[in-house]
């Protein structure tokens, strides 16, 4: 698994927001993060839901999506972010 | 913890901590006795009634109606939300928020079926643009 994780919704407004930019980190900074839709895979949601304690704090008490997860540092982001927060984190 | 009331005039059924002091279909005051779920049950079941796509439009219209918030102008973004809370329904069994994931505790994820209580959420709340976390309904300009 890769250590950058993103759980996201197939029908999440923020989710389909955020695409471009992430499409747009990987090709500028050859990073990779990985794409987990939660809500039409139950394995990808048992993830997330497995990382609750961790994510919850850090947005708002909720499994939101889009959530950004680096499962190293256990670095969080949640919503819809600029891009320039997204790199930062990713390239952190 | 809620309960079942019947009003012993009209046979409303009301699901609450207590009973409605008037009975919003006949009008009549304090008629509401508690009744057993398996009763509950039984009189809720004899009418079948579904709420599609159209129908949860036209609710979520009416439900803003003299409200100080109104349904997203933007139809795409409402149409795709359409589209995640139906399939939630579909494979989840509930119409949940389709930009929060549930938890499988049931009493907790009913605080996600939409529409949810996003008047005290931190995106809505005191905020002059406000709108509930997927952008389903925004306050009223
Ligand atoms: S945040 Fe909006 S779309 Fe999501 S459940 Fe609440 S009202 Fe519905
Ligand atoms: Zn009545």
């Amino acid at each position: 698994m890769n250590k950058l994780l993103m759980f996201h919704g197939r029908e999440c407004p923020h989710c389909i927001a955020m695409m471009p930019h992430v499409d747009r980190l990987e090709k500028e900074t050859g990073v990779e993060i990985e794409r987990l839709e939660v809500w039409h895979n139950e394995k990808n949601a048992d993830l997330m839901r497995a990382y609750r304690e961790i994510i919850e704090p850090k947005c708002g008490g909720q499994l939101r999506t889009p959530t950004f997860m680096n499962t190293e540092t256990n670095d969080i982001l949640c919503g819809e972010i600029k891009y320039e927060e997204l790199e930062d984190w990713a390239t952190k | 913890m809620k309960k079942f009331w019947r009003c012993h005039v009209c046979n409303d059924v009301h699901y609450g901590v207590n009973p409605p002091e008037v009975c919003p279909t006949c009008l009549v005051k304090k008629a509401y006795m508690e009744i057993s779920s398996e009763e509950a049950k039984k009189i809720s079941g004899r009418s079948e009634s579904t709420v599609d796509k159209v129908d949860f439009r036209k609710a979520i219209e009416k439900f803003s109606e003299g409200n100080q918030f109104q349904v997203n102008p933007d139809k795409k973004r409402v149409e795709t939300l359409l589209e995640g809370i139906f399939n939630c329904e579909k494979n989840h069994g509930m119409k949940y928020c389709p930009c929060r994931l549930i938890t499988k505790n049931f009493e907790d994820d009913l605080k996600l079926v939409c529409p949810c209580n996003f008047r005290i959420h931190e995106t809505y709340k005191n905020k002059e643009d406000g709108e509930c976390w997927c952008g389903l309904f925004i306050r009223r300009q």
